[in-house]
């Protein structure tokens, strides 16, 4: 099994006559995801690589059964497009637009949750369930060669160290259940706990890797999760972004999101709290295929 | 960006919201005219983009046109954050009755209230010696904050009769204006009421969401987060304006190891494993997908012309969509121009993935360069910049001894 997507999974394309949506959607396609749909207004009855195109998402659900929904769409748009896909049916939503204003993000990550949508982003490479399914650019033109399939769930805010830990793995002899980068930008459809205890409840994910940065309480809402006893399978922790506190607080050295709020937002304070609630905390990448070795069995072959 | 007071209450203002009458001095003569025109009685406060002015001694009452000046002339040779205060913000004062706090934020996730019955002092130190009169909530940014909501908040805050409606229907209208103008935190500080029940909002504060200036050409005049006194941090945001896609960002650091470094998470952790080695960033970096390689030069320009660095780090993570070659492109031009001799300014490349071959070639042209092997983590990538940077220190160590 897998989180969120997986062979079942029908995939409408938002904005799939743009640049990237039309070469994620080529690569996806080539990986052997089911795109059913994609969807531009005013372009209706046009074809990618394929694909039909609609001119709206709930056309597009009722002509083809699409029932999660990547988007493509520019800042301007994005909240809206959320909320179509949303009001469509569609119940898994990844949106890859960074820096989306404040108010458009909440506004579109409330009409998912109110719906009991998932929403992945914003400020999202994408999600992969190996030889599954993957929804937006994750792995590029060759997925294999970073994400073998296997038994570890990871949750990474960052779309390029989900590619590390992956890899990491891979090269320790383990594969991923599934990956996921839950996003970057401050606002996020699903916090990383949600994402950790779909893992939990997943009977093939024997441990969790995630990523966390300076700035926002999705670090200490998993420890919190821990604390409580949601969460028992074993998760390793690498929270970078400490060498920030030798500088001034509300300087952002990337995400905008990991920009030091009080002292609660750091990454030695939230180091120190993952492991104090019973997390692996690690401080590079090497340890953690070295350290799962001791908690869990090889999923994978190990890779040169 | 922080707004001013007078912005953020001609903003209030232009929405219909209840603000006291004011106006804006220079000099401790234009402040006692304005307290004329304002009738007498008025508060002078220094007009910066700061908390707790009056902890500072930047707000002075005053009863009379006099003391205004008085005042003006007090507060105008004051500093904050090093910066002389220029400007002064003149305002009416009003016959206060009850005094209430209101503001909004965001959690991670949502929208948040905060209010208290508790007005006109400091909130952190009502949430401290009092936290059960600070009433907390996230709201539904599908649905907004309604009226009734707000009643039912400030009912739980111990309001009653004629002032909950009339406070709970302010507070709405103050979400509404908080949704409209995009703003990232607006506080009212005392949401004052008088003695006739007539509120008025007499302390405002204002952030607006930097992601949303876009839409709000009206205040692009404000202070900008593109500007910087560095001439190479410069160069930089002009690239940015310049050139079409996402954008860099260079930020100067005191150490010797220049950094390129991309994928906010990466850029990270390798800047952590660099400090945890011993060695000393020179800057930190962050690349945006862009169409050109104009952007990506700039930080690389900065770098080689930063008389601080000694070395170069170009350290991405493992890419999924864009070419290593488009990274090395920028590279060679930034080399050529800045006649950097890798052989003396170490330069180490841990980039791997599409069009990676293409890459590695043409990073060959530049002698003396290293290409870290397949397979190399972050932390080889870290461990090799800071053994390089480390001896080029020493020989010029040995070459300025002898």
């Amino acid at each position: 099994m897998s989180i969120l997507i997986d062979e079942e999974t029908r995939v409408v394309v938002q904005g799939i006559t743009g640049n990237q949506g039309r070469f994620d959607t080529k690569l996806s396609l080539a990986y052997g995801v089911n795109i059913v749909a994609g969807v531009t207004p005013g372009r209706g009855g046009e074809a990618v690589e394929g694909v039909p195109v609609f001119n709206t998402v709930r056309q597009a659900v009722e002509s083809t059964g699409a029932n999660a929904a990547v988007l493509y769409v520019p800042l301007l748009g994005v909240r809206d497009a959320v909320i179509e896909s949303v009001e469509a049916g569609c119940k898994v939503l990844l949106a890859t637009t960074e820096n989306v204003p404040r108010h458009d993000a909440v506004a579109a990550v409330a009409a998912a949750r109110n719906a009991g949508a998932w929403l992945v982003g914003f400020n999202t490479n994408g999600i992969i369930s190996p030889g599954k399914c993957k929804l937006g650019g994750i792995g590029g033109d060759d997925p294999d060669a970073v994400y073998p399939a296997g038994r570890i769930g990871v949750v990474s805010r960052s779309g390029g160290m989900s590619a590390e830990i992956s890899w990491a793995l891979a090269r320790g002899g383990y594969g991923v259940s599934t990956a996921v980068s839950m996003g970057g930008d401050r606002t996020t459809g699903r916090s990383m706990s949600e994402y950790l205890e779909l893992f939990e409840a997943d009977p093939d994910t024997d441990a969790m890797v995630i990523y966390g940065e300076p700035g926002t309480s999705n670090e200490s809402q998993v420890g919190e999760a821990i604390r409580a006893g949601r969460l028992s399978k074993p998760v390793v922790a690498l929270v970078a972004g400490a060498f920030q506190e030798n500088y001034p607080a509300g300087v952002s050295f990337g995400h905008v999101a990991a920009m030091i709020g009080d002292s609660a937002d750091t990454a030695t304070a939230k180091r120190r709290m993952l492991r104090d609630a019973g997390a692996h905390v690690v401080e590079s990448l090497d340890e953690i295929p070295v350290l799962l070795k001791g908690l869990v069995p090889q999923t994978a072959a190990p890779r040169p | 960006m922080k707004l001013v007071e007078d912005s953020t209450k001609q903003l209030l203002r232009s929405r219909g919201l209840p603000v006291p009458a004011g106006g804006v001095a220079t000099t401790a003569a234009e402040c006692a005219e304005l307290a004329r025109e304002l009738g007498g009685a008025v508060a002078v406060k220094a007009l910066v983009a700061a908390g707790r002015r009056g902890k500072a001694g930047l707000v002075k009452l005053a009863a009379s046109p006099d003391e205004a000046k008085a005042a003006a002339t007090d507060i105008l040779g004051k500093e904050i954050a090093g910066r002389p205060v220029e400007r002064l913000y003149v305002e009416k004062r009003l016959d206060i009755a009850e005094e209430f706090y209101v503001s909004f934020a965001f959690s991670d996730r949502a929208p948040k209230i905060v209010l208290s019955s508790k007005g006109g002092v400091d909130i952190e130190h009502v949430f401290e010696t009092e936290p059960g009169s600070v009433l907390q909530a996230d709201i539904d940014a599908a649905r907004g904050l309604r009226p009734w909501d707000a009643t039912e908040l400030w009912s739980q805050a111990g309001l009653t009769g004629r002032t909950l409606p009339t406070v709970a229907r302010l507070t709405a209208e103050l979400y509404a204006a908080f949704v409209a103008l995009d703003a990232q935190m607006l506080e009212i500080n005392p949401l004052a009421i008088d003695p006739d029940g007539k509120p008025c909002l007499v302390g405002a504060m204002m952030e607006i969401d930097d992601d949303a200036l876009f839409r709000h050409p009206e205040l692009a005049h404000g202070p900008s987060r593109h500007a910087s006194e560095n001439p190479r941090e410069r160069a930089v945001l002009e690239a940015n304006r310049a050139y079409p896609g996402g954008d860099s960002r260079y930020t100067e650091l005191e150490g010797d190891i220049g950094l390129l470094v991309a994928g906010g998470g990466a850029g990270l952790l390798q800047h952590d494993l660099i400090v945890g080695m011993g060695g000393r960033p020179a800057n930190h970096s962050d690349m945006s997908p862009a169409p050109g390689t104009e952007k990506m030069e700039a930080v690389l320009d900065a770098v080689f012309t930063n008389p601080r660095a000694r070395s170069l780090l170009i350290g991405y993570n493992y890419l999924q969509m864009a070419p290593c070659d488009h990274v090395v492109k920028a590279l060679v031009k930034s080399v050529a121009r800045n006649k950097v001799d890798a052989t003396r300014f170490p330069i180490v490349l841990r980039l791997f993935g599409p069009r990676e071959a293409e890459a590695r070639a043409l990073a060959a042209t530049i002698p003396g360069i290293r290409y870290l092997p397949p397979g190399s983590s972050l932390e080889d990538g870290a461990r090799t910049i800071v053994t390089l940077t480390e001896q080029v220190r020493e020989n010029s160590k040995q070459v300025a001894g002898q």
